[in-house]
């Protein structure tokens, strides 16, 4: 289990970090992801497993970017 | 002048982003301003005054013409990602804009052929209000996070550091852990560090929220981004990059920002399904007028009033916004909220626990009284050959106090924990430690009784000596009070809060303590380990808040409902506590409760308004009473007031 914070660009609205909310949920082994639309971040807790792509391709597949990921 | 210059070169990720955002958006707000005021000076001639400078079917073009631009090249972000988001199944905000712009635009077209009526000026002045808004409220959201942008800005750019004989000017990623700095009066402290020469007063209220100055000399501690005052400072690099105890700030910050406050999870479900929800609505609104009045145009417009009138935004922002004011206004108090989940279960808590060593008292025990059988000497002697090889504090106070050059040689040592400890030295067997150790080990210490009663009554801790069965002496020791924990403990009993104090000491000594600052009633002679477990067992009665000081008490900080940790120096625990208090005195404990209670008071009108417009708003586009350009003002205003109305707890005095 690690725990990925993304840096996100785009969003302008409410729904837009529920949108990458749903988007992220719905790779396979993430769990508890949280986007602050304010802080422009995205937090989601994650197998091992994946990698920064995955977290990428989630949030380009909602229409946004991700411009950054870390893993700790 | 230095120290200025080394300020300006700070700049953090974010705020370029921040920053780059309102920039965008107010490019986009002149653009569009540019075109929209045309039409609306044309639509309010016509509509309200019934002037027409041109015949219809030219100003329909003008609203085709002028509107083109603010639609598809200044709304064009807008535009595209509204409509990608209607293909995509990933609808937001930008949906509903996008198709109420669109259609209310082909309405225009359609109208110079005569089959509807026209609304291609109100969707110039829909984007025209939408993008008006955006700027506003990404205005608002800026003055909303500069707490936590100024903390990012704080960390110094660079060092001075000695090489070999040489100061050298570095980056400060360039400073490793061991290098010696120097810093110059008016100049920021690079890095945490131990200083090795100089003194001077230190300003480290950026840190802790108190606006007072620390003296510093060698060995003392220094922390990194703090200002130093008066003197030159010879300081050695001791924490880095992310270890520091600025980062460490930062991350909470960060941290708390990621998390949510339960009560959110209501308006964010709704925020989740709203769109969709609305474009249905809509759908339905536009045939349902149709069925009825048979006046397509009367339908279009009023299905695309209620395309632009709903606002996901205040729901969405309603709790994030307040909480980042929040949690900002505490950081600069260094008030850390780690969890918005605490902000809501402080409201809940009835009980507040408070650890005595360290949190209430000063946490540096020294001796007050030596009473002697033996020869004091001899006493203190034995007494810190054997307390020097344990860590407790009470153990030090007698180490400090003997102030040995030799120390007895012991063996077969044990540390009883939370009792006290013994050993051999020689061929003497020592034990020193509470009453209730004495009453294991069977050793009589009735002669003593009133004297170890007299110093408890006085607050005291009292060890008893003791060498082979019989008492020696008693060392009592005592752990001032700090000044302003009577102050903060008051205030709380004022709030209605029970107070409790839990302590490892005996109930005497203990109870003295707790009603010189005023505590309600006392848990004594509890081990560490057994903490959390007293904590759970007055969870029973009520919520309850823990205040410890995040080492020892973790497992109690952990069990509360809300864990207070109370960082000291330079050490903040970042792992234990719900909040953090940067600062090492009680008043942050009633800072933090004002400031949660304050928030979540913030969190629930927010809430309240956003789904009060909504609940009000969306009935009456749907009936029709709305304009589609009162609709689009209406869903701006509510926007805005929310990130405005969470700014507004700047006001409140914590």
């Amino acid at each position: 289990m690690k725990k990925a914070t993304l840096y996100i660009n785009g969003m302008h609205c409410a729904s837009c970090a529920s949108n990458i909310e749903r988007s992220i949920s719905k790779i396979p082994g993430t769990k508890n992801q949280r986007v602050n639309l304010i802080a422009k971040k995205g937090f989601v807790d994650c197998e091992d497993n994946i990698k920064e792509d995955d977290l990428k391709n989630a949030v380009k597949r909602a229409g946004y970017q991700a411009i950054k990921v870390e893993f700790s | 002048m230095e120290h200025n210059h080394i300020r300006q070169q700070t700049n953090s990720e974010n705020e370029i982003t921040e920053d780059s955002e309102i920039r965008d958006w107010f490019r986009k707000l002149i653009g569009v301003w540019v075109f929209a005021i045309p039409i609306f000076i044309l639509m309010i001639l016509q509509r309200l005054f019934g002037i027409n400078i041109f015949s219809e079917q030219v100003s329909v073009l003008l609203f085709l013409i002028f509107g083109f631009p603010v639609i598809f090249i200044f709304g064009f972000s807008t535009i595209r990602g509204g409509l990608r988001g209607l293909i995509t199944f990933y609808f937001n905000m930008d949906s509903l804009i996008a198709l109420g712009t669109i259609i209310a635009y082909i309405t225009g077209i359609l109208n110079l052929f005569d089959i509807l009526l026209d609304y291609s000026g109100v969707a110039s002045a829909i984007m025209a209000i939408f993008i008006t808004g955006k700027y506003i409220e990404a205005k608002a959201r800026g003055k909303a996070t500069q707490e936590i942008r100024k903390l990012l800005e704080l960390g110094a750019k660079k060092a001075r550091v000695l090489k070999g004989k040489k100061e050298i000017e570095i980056p400060i990623s360039e400073v490793s852990i061991g290098d010696i700095m120097i810093i110059k009066p008016g100049e920021k402290i690079p890095t945490d560090g131990i200083v090795v020469k100089g003194e001077s007063a230190v300003d480290e209220s950026m840190i802790s929220g108190e606006s007072k100055t620390d003296e510093k000399r060698a060995k003392s501690n220094v922390i990194g981004a703090t200002i130093n005052q008066d003197g030159i400072l010879y300081v050695r690099a001791t924490k880095i990059g992310k270890d520091t105890f600025l980062s460490h700030i930062i991350q909470l910050v960060e941290e708390a920002q990621g998390t949510k406050v339960p009560i959110q999870k209501m308006a964010d479900k709704v925020t989740s399904i709203f769109v969709p929800i609305i474009l249905v609505l809509s759908i339905l609104t536009f045939f349902g007028w149709m069925l009825i009045t048979k006046d397509i145009s009367a339908a279009v417009g009023t299905g695309i009033a209620v395309l632009v009138i709903a606002c996901p935004c205040s729901l969405g922002l309603a709790v994030p916004i307040a909480l980042t004011v929040g949690s900002g206004i505490g950081a600069k108090r260094g008030i850390l909220i780690r969890k918005g989940e605490a902000i809501q279960t402080m409201k809940e808590v009835r009980i507040i626990v408070f650890d005595k060593t360290g949190t209430i008292t000063k946490g540096k025990p020294e001796v007050t009284d030596i009473y002697s059988d033996v020869k004091e000497s001899y006493l203190l002697d034995i007494a810190a050959s054997l307390e020097k090889l344990s860590e407790h504090p009470l153990a030090r106070a007698i180490v400090d106090k003997a102030k040995l050059k030799k120390y007895r040689k012991v063996s077969e040592f044990k540390i009883l924990r939370g009792k006290g400890v013994e050993g051999l030295i020689g061929k003497n067997k020592i034990v020193i430690g509470n009453r209730t150790l004495m009453d294991e080990k069977n050793i009589p210490t009735k002669g003593f009784e009133p004297r170890i009663d007299g110093l408890e009554g006085e607050g005291k801790t009292v060890m008893i000596v003791t060498e082979n069965a019989e008492v020696i002496g008693l060392i009592a020791v005592a752990d001032d009070i700090k000044e302003d924990s009577v102050i903060a403990i008051n205030a709380l009993s004022r709030q209605g809060y029970k107070t409790l104090m839990i302590t490892g000491d005996n109930e005497k000594t203990a109870k003295t303590i707790a009603k010189r600052v005023g505590i309600d009633a006392v848990i004594a002679n509890v081990l560490p380990e057994d903490k959390a477990k007293k904590v759970e067992e007055l969870q029973k009665r009520a919520m309850v808040a823990f205040v410890g000081d995040g080492i020892n008490d973790a497992p109690a900080l952990k069990q509360s409902n809300v864990g207070i940790a109370m960082g000291s120096g330079t050490d903040i625990a970042i792992e234990a506590g719900d909040i953090v208090l940067a600062k090492g005195s009680l008043i942050g404990v009633v800072q933090a409760i004002n400031l949660s209670k304050g928030t979540l008071r913030k969190i629930k009108q927010n809430l309240f308004w956003a789904f009060a417009y909504n609940v009000v708003a969306i009935p009456l586009a749907v009936a029709g009473l709305l304009h589609p350009i009162i609709a689009e003002i209406a869903m701006a205003l509510s926007s805005i007031s929310v990130v405005t109305n969470a700014n507004l707890l700047r006001r409140k005095r914590i």
